[in-house]
């Protein structure tokens, strides 16, 4: 019983036993529910979301926020859709690299001009959605590769396709990026407390671009396999990806005032969104109804983080002396 | 106590580093000063010397459609100077303004609806003022998840159609014009007027400001810092509700698509202006000018043959300059 207080106060598995929760309260009301085809489409969701919310997180974790991803996204599925129909891995490189640019962009202005990386991202958010809008000629696109998009289609064992894979490998690298590497014990340092990071040598700077850069590149490369698997894009439709990203985010336990969070954390928190999305799906309901839920529990975890909550809370539980 | 060589000559190394990296900023403050200035120069004699610009049709159609962004605009000045950053969530307060606005105008009467449409705004916005101000929770997040509860609640209420008026408009009031300037256009800089005297000359405006710079040094001061905040959600709420009451009377129909694509130029005005992100310094008169800018740039870019796409394109890169421009006048 001491155990299981433990690791319920464990912040880092905190979204774990939420995405239990949300499995458990799903299967409870509908025991079909627990099917492969569910499964597959909360995979889906997974893969289209989690990269997205992966560099957004970091951002977070950072203490920055990326507001370009949703713009970078869009833009990376246009770049593709134009330039990969011959080749699709040319398509994959220019927008991986595109995306990857701007963001390196975006971090070196916020760390050299001491920005507000709200405001820079700003820009880059309606630049990327500019690119978009012009390279399209604000129309949408066929991609004339069905064999790239028919081979994004297949799915392994009814339930794993490449786009999910690429996904999981992604988290799973950024994972062990984090948790094991100098660079990543630099990046929760410099989220935590930055000057306290710059005295002790950290390579701010550096850290700003790297983490900037891979926030667009990842927002970039969901876009491309979004758009290969759809084999269209178009610069208006997909950029509704900002608001499941941040929740995923938060609800994978970043904290928007920085330092807190892992990859593996915010991997369950795009899970507990996939698995609510499709279970509202297989249960019937209107989108709207989802949506809703959503925002409801997107409102409540942003209560819940806030400081005048979150401190009592700590009280309450003990975490910390009044 | 004797400090190690090698720790004083890294001191003197940082000193040093210090003075140099402030005479380049007293540099660069000079030169953001004369970009700034070219700017304008550029943007002024690009104007004057596009065919068309300076005729009445093109200004009267940048006056009108300028009005309903400004109306955002001007709201979203009040939350950023309180500190809220910025709201993602006014285009869909415009969207069910003025939804409300009509919904209730077929039932009760035009000044019924007009009246229910400011208080839907306010109290949509208010309610994220009051987790803002009273919990600190971050308001980006908050206006997130509250412009996608409105999307979402708002479907099943319309149907996903839009709605139509069944009483008239007063097209009398619509118009009317004062010196040649549409109906929308003298709402809009009467909204902006209002707004500037409230930051200007009442006690709230000042503690918006104060709040904005500092909250811990607001809380220090006893200002009651949850309902200040809370009052700017509402004052932004209430402009976002003008424009929308404005859109559904021009148009007399109403629909959740009126506001999709708001957020991001009424921000834009906002920075353009000169009114800081981080919350404290700007004004409600920055904001018409930063409008306007946009505005002029819009119409300048659709009358030098350039087609709608590339409007997303230069405001971004406008917006990206004017922060980098205004990035030395903040240190």
């Amino acid at each position: 019983m001491r155990l299981l207080c433990k690791l319920a106060r464990n912040p880092h598995l905190q979204p774990l036993g939420l995405l239990v929760l949300v499995i458990a309260g799903f299967v409870a009301t509908n025991p079909s529910m627990l099917s492969v085809g569910t499964g597959a489409s909360t995979l889906e969701t997974f893969a289209t979301v989690g990269p997205v919310a992966l560099g957004l997180g970091l951002t977070m974790l950072m203490g920055e926020f990326d507001l370009s991803v949703a713009g970078i996204f869009g833009m990376a599925g246009c770049i593709a859709v134009l330039s990969g129909v011959a080749y699709p891995w040319l398509g994959l490189f220019l927008a991986t690299g595109a995306g990857a640019m701007l963001g390196a962009v975006q971090g070196l202005i916020i760390h050299r001009l001491r920005l507000a990386s709200i405001g820079v991202t700003l820009g880059g958010l309606l630049i990327s959605i500019g690119v978009a809008y012009v390279l399209t000629g604000s129309s949408a696109l066929f991609y004339d590769n069905m064999g790239v998009a028919m081979w994004m289609g297949t799915k392994w064992l009814d339930l794993l396709s490449a786009r999910t894979a690429a996904a999981i490998v992604l988290f799973a690298s950024m994972a062990v990026l984090v948790g094991f590497t100098r660079p990543g014990r630099d990046l929760i340092a410099a989220g935590s407390d930055r000057q306290a990071a710059l005295v002790a040598g950290v390579d701010v700077g550096g850290l700003m671009v790297a983490v900037f850069a891979f926030s667009g590149a990842a927002a970039a490369l969901a876009g491309v396999l979004l758009s290969y698997s759809l084999a269209s894009a178009s610069p208006a439709g997909l950029s509704d990806v900002l608001v499941p990203a941040a929740t995923a985010a938060i609800l994978g336990g970043v904290s928007l005032g920085g330092g807190a969070g892992r990859p593996l954390g915010i991997a369950a928190g795009v899970l507990v969104l996939s698995v609510m999305r499709a279970g509202f799906n297989a249960l019937g309901a209107e989108p709207w109804i989802s949506e809703a839920v959503m925002a409801m529990v997107l409102l409540i975890v942003a209560a819940l983080d806030a400081p005048a909550i979150s401190q009592s809370l700590r009280r309450l539980s003990g975490l910390q002396p009044p | 106590m004797t400090v190690p060589d090698s720790i004083g000559s890294a001191v003197d190394a940082a000193s040093l580093w210090r003075v140099c990296v402030r005479r380049l900023h007293g540099v660069r403050r000079h030169m953001l000063v004369a970009g700034k200035w070219g700017l304008g120069l550029a943007l002024a004699a690009e104007a004057l010397l596009t065919p068309g610009f300076l005729e009445l049709p093109a200004l009267l159609s940048l006056l009108t459609t300028v009005s309903f962004i400004g109306c955002v605009a001007v709201g979203m000045t009040l939350i950023t100077l309180g500190g809220g950053i910025m709201s993602l969530s006014l285009g869909a307060t415009v969207g069910a303004c003025s939804i409300v606005c009509l919904l209730v105008a077929n039932q009760a009467g035009v000044v019924a609806g007009m009246a229910a449409s400011v208080a839907c705004g306010c109290v949509l916005t208010g309610a994220q003022g009051a987790m803002v101000g009273y919990l600190r929770a971050n308001p980006i997040i908050v206006s997130i998840a509250a412009s996608v509860l409105v999307y979402a609640i708002a479907q099943p209420i319309t149907g996903n159609t839009a709605i139509y008026a069944d009483v008239p408009m007063p097209k009398a009031l619509l118009s009317t014009t004062f010196f040649g300037a549409p109906f929308e256009f003298v709402v809009f800089v009467v909204l902006v007027a209002l707004t500037q005297l409230m930051l200007s000359f009442s006690r709230f405006g000042r503690q918006i400001y104060l709040v904005g710079t500092s909250f811990r040094a607001a809380q220090a001061a006893r200002i009651r810092v949850g309902p200040t905040v809370l009052g700017a959600y509402a004052w932004a709420g209430a402009a976002s509700a003008v424009a929308g009451i404005l859109l559904a009377l021009r148009y007399g129909r109403a629909s959740m698509d009126v506001g999709i694509g708001m957020d991001y130029p009424a921000i834009a005005a906002v920075l353009v202006g000169g009114t800081a992100i981080t919350g404290g310094r700007g004004s409600a008169f920055r904001t018409f000018g930063g409008v306007m800018i946009i505005g002029i740039v819009q119409v300048l870019l659709l009358l030098r043959g350039f087609r709608q796409e590339w409007q997303f394109l230069i405001t971004g890169v406008v917006v990206l300059l004017v922060i980098l421009l205004n990035s030395g006048a903040q240190r």
